[in-house]
């Protein structure tokens, strides 16, 4: 905030936008509120902004500052989408070390920004590999058989392309999570029938471990704890309402399983 | 606790790390911290009787070698403590809880989504604590000791 010699010649307009979108970067990115916070005031700092102050929650943030040329200045950054994208978090962490250290310049940090903003997240090969191993694994932490962790190996794997292909279509959240529960319920039950898996509570919490907000609602604790108040009770209506979404739809598939002749206990 | 059981939460962790993008060495640095918290809470759990409290311990240990780790590579802790809490988070309450509401027990429902809430209050609130208690006994101090021997 001293080094308003070197940092006076920047626009404090262009600070605003880069500072707040940095918060905005991480928040999508799954990075935690008060990070967030503070990732944007330190920035606005470092490049010459007085007394910045940050107001983040899970759809929006807001960052004003007293720029160099004696004006207060704000925005309004509204968040849309979120999703897990740790790397980001960790780079916009690394700009705002490297700004407040003086080892990068505005210029540089500005054009990092939008690299990192730009990276995209693994390929479908990958991601689905990875969400096989994990519904594979969690069934055989909740005690299912080998062949109870292959078949939620097959099952998560094309439970996890759902949500995604649904985004894409613009349907909400809610939907795409009762499709998803939905499927992830049949599958399972379908290859208990079949006599491919053993038992279908282990193999069905596998494939669900992909989906449920547990991270969410931990957070939205978290967040409350640490006084983001807001932020927290946003964050616990998001758990809860994903959490509503995928037992419904994992409910009525239990249910039309049932009613079909399927037998379920 | 099966002796495998740390392994398979570990790879159950390093499968969600990929899935949140986690890149490099952070992915095996993740992985451990899930295997550590799941290696803490089962037999805890065992020993106590409590689900809350071996949850909140093993929360604390992952909390404090996300501190460790995030100040050795200079990272965000978040990177490690979002991956290494996944093996405790409730997945498995929020789906007996809908059970239970299939079947009719409604009653049954309620509890049983008051104890996932527990659940994640307890991995909260050993986060919350080991985030204190690094920031006390200056982890990052001694962190910084490791990575630079000599300083």
């Amino acid at each position: 905030m001293t080094r308003l010699g070197d940092s006076s010649s920047i626009n404090p307009e262009e600070v605003l936008l880069f500072a707040a979108d940095a918060a905005r970067v991480m928040l999508e990115s799954g990075g935690e509120t008060y990070r967030s916070e503070e990732t944007a005031v330190v920035v606005a700092g470092a490049l010459g902004g007085v007394e910045a102050e940050c107001y983040a929650t899970p759809t929006g943030v807001t960052l004003s500052f007293v720029g160099g040329d004696g004006r207060v200045h704000s925005i309004v950054r509204r968040i849309k989408r979120q999703a897990m994208h740790l790397e980001r978090v960790a780079l916009v962490e690394g700009i705002a070390r490297s700004l407040v250290a003086g080892s990068m310049d505005f210029g540089a940090a500005s054009d990092e920004l939008g690299r990192v903003e730009a990276l995209r997240g693994r390929g479908v090969a990958v991601s689905s590999a990875a969400a096989a191993a994990g519904a594979g694994c969690f069934t055989v932490l909740f005690g299912g058989a080998w062949n109870d962790a292959l078949v939620a190996a097959v099952a998560g794997a094309l439970v996890s392309r759902l949500p995604p292909a649904m985004a894409r279509k613009q349907l909400p959240d809610f939907f795409a999570n009762l499709v998803a529960g939905a499927a992830a319920t049949l599958l399972c039950l379908g290859a208990r029938r079949l006599g491919l898996a053993t038992g279908a509570d282990a193999t069905v919490i596998g494939v669900l471990m992909l989906l449920v907000p547990g991270i969410a609602i931990t957070n939205a604790i978290r967040d409350t704890i640490a006084g983001d108040l807001v932020a927290g009770v946003a964050r616990g209506a998001d758990a809860f309402i994903s959490a509503a979404g995928i037992s419904v739809g994992a409910g009525a598939a239990y249910q039309a399983w049932r009613l079909l002749g399927g037998g379920l206990f | 606790m099966r002796i495998l059981d740390p392994a398979w939460a570990g790879l159950a962790t390093a499968a969600f790390a990929l899935l949140f993008n986690v890149r490099g060495k952070d992915l095996p640095l993740a992985a451990i911290g899930g295997a550590l918290g799941w290696a803490a809470a089962a037999p805890l759990q065992a020993a106590t009787g409590s689900q809350e409290v071996a949850y909140c311990a093993a929360s604390v240990l992952i909390g404090i070698w996300a501190e460790l780790v995030s100040a050795v590579r200079k990272r965000p802790a978040a990177v490690y403590i979002a991956c290494g809490i996944i093996p405790l988070v409730p997945g498995s309450g929020m789906y007996y809880t809908m059970l239970e509401y299939v079947k009719g027990n409604s009653s049954k429902g309620l509890e049983t989504g008051f104890a996932t809430l527990q659940i994640a209050g307890a991995i909260a609130i050993g986060l919350a604590l080991s985030g204190a208690a690094s920031r006390l006994l200056s982890l990052r101090r001694i962190a910084g000791r490791i990575r630079e021997p000599k300083a």
